[in-house]
């Protein structure tokens, strides 16, 4: 093979260089682990970890046959939705809808950046993590707004309505609800904030934050007992009602990262992200306690009734806001009484 | 060869791009094609549609998003405030907690205000 190159020595070096970029670290990282396999893979697995608790919870069997127990109903799903017909109402707007679908796959992954996933195994490893990783759930509610009034179909309005309405709701509850996290260690930085809970977990001396982190968390991803915004009885499948065929498939997709991004940044605020007891792998905890956090979501939408509108805005305006500045003032006393020590790094 | 933050944040999302857009193009040139007003029309459980869907809602929840204008910017003062709290000596801390002593005043008002029915 080398004898045969050698008379194209440009051919030769460019083959080398396309080789050494596809085995350095930086590409495998965005590529295969914390990047876009983990993700796209995490992504499919919680589909069928979904259906396959919730038929649990209403003793059913679930998917059985693509696979061992099934598990490759994920995939078989989404080559039946890649041939499918794109049935589009008549007056949306064909092009927005999908640009939206796939502005809402990009918003979705990309908090995946900045969370660790081991020590020193982070795509970027931001200053600002914590306010990157908000700030990009915060363009959530405009897109899927879009999505909505591009589908030109009420149902899908008004479900788009909902969502923003919701989602704004239970943004400020959730951001003040990190700010003990951001007191106790002095820092924004994911990965530091990961370090700092090497003695202990945050969930202990935070655990009213997350609890608050974990509500708000649910109504932004729209999942029982807030998932409103597609309330199956009252509006079919809320902002996603007219997408079809592929444009669906990717839509949900995006739906599912966004829930194991959010479980990752839960397991990477509260659970002490890699730490644990080294039988396992680092990276290996960071997964396993992401998919027992999505468990823990998924079963609570087999059990859960769902919230009336004007209840859920004003839990998220009162209660959960009184309890996350309950929380900051708790983290203060904490500090003035010399408890921070634990947790600077 | 070090990437700055911001350039791995937009090679990651180019990643995304350049292998969610192919599937939506498949999509579109593999699905069937077809003109059919009944099943292009807008789905509204079965009935014939009504007009467009772009009308005039009533925003019933208009004070919260009043609310929410004015706490995003607070709830980011915060952070920096929580930044250097650790460091900084009594009487910052102490100052803070009139801060949020008195941002609660608009809070309860804007609360009863998004609660009378009769102002929406």
């Amino acid at each position: 093979m080398v004898t045969q190159l050698q008379g194209l020595p440009g051919l030769q070096e460019l083959i080398n260089s396309v080789l050494k970029i596809i085995t350095s670290r930086t590409f495998l990282e965005i590529v295969v682990f914390p990047g876009f396999l983990n993700v796209l893979l995490s992504a499919a697995f919680l589909t069928w970890l979904e259906r396959k608790v919730i038929a649990r919870v209403q003793l059913r069997i679930g998917p059985l046959y693509a696979g061992m127990w099934g598990i490759l109903q994920p995939i078989a799903d989404g080559i039946k939705l890649l041939f499918k017909e794109m049935i589009l109402p008549e007056l949306a707007d064909a092009k927005l809808l999908m640009l939206c679908a796939l502005g809402l796959m990009m918003l979705a992954a990309a908090p995946i950046v900045a969370i660790p996933f081991g020590e020193g195994l982070v795509i970027a490893n931001m200053d600002v993590g914590l306010v990157f990783v908000f700030a990009v759930l915060s363009l959530f509610p405009s897109v899927v707004l879009l999505i909505g009034w591009g589908s030109n179909s009420k149902y899908s309005f008004l479900g788009g309505l909902r969502s923003l309405f919701q989602q704004v709701a239970y943004e400020i509850p959730m951001w003040l609800s990190v700010l003990g996290i951001v007191m106790l260690t002095g820092t924004l930085n994911l990965t530091e904030i990961v370090r700092a809970q090497q003695k202990v977990w945050f969930v202990i001396p935070q655990i009213l934050g997350f609890a608050v982190f974990f509500t708000a968390a649910l109504a932004e991803l729209e999942r029982t007992p807030f998932d409103l915004p597609e309330a199956e009885t009252e509006l079919v499948m809320g902002w996603m009602t007219e997408l079809s065929g592929a444009a669906f498939m990717v839509g949900f997709l995006a739906m599912y990262t966004k829930l194991y991004v959010m479980s990752a940044l839960i397991t990477t605020l509260f659970l002490g992200g890699w730490s644990g007891p080294s039988i396992v792998p680092e990276p290996l905890w960071v997964v396993l306690k992401t998919f027992l956090v999505a468990g823990v979501i998924v079963i609570i939408r087999g059990t859960f009734p769902r919230v009336r509108v004007d209840i859920l805005l004003r839990t998220g305006w009162t209660r959960l806001l009184l309890l996350a500045l309950a929380n900051v003032f708790v983290t203060v006393i904490m500090i003035w009484l010399g408890f921070g020590w634990v947790w600077r790094v | 060869m070090a990437l700055g933050s911001w350039s791995l944040l937009a090679i990651f999302e180019l990643v995304i791009f350049i292998t969610t857009f192919p599937l939506l193009a498949f999509g579109w040139l593999m699905g069937a094609k077809g003109k059919n007003p009944i099943r292009d029309a807008p789905f509204e459980s079965g009935q014939t549609r009504l007009g467009e869907a772009r009308l005039r809602y009533m925003m019933q929840y208009y004070p919260y998003l009043i609310m929410y204008v004015a706490f995003d910017v607070v709830a980011m003062f915060l952070f920096t405030w929580g930044l250097a709290f650790a460091s900084l000596p009594f009487a910052q801390g102490y100052l803070f907690l009139v801060f949020v002593a008195i941002l609660a005043v608009p809070l309860g008002y804007a609360l009863y205000l998004s609660g009378r029915r009769d102002l929406w």
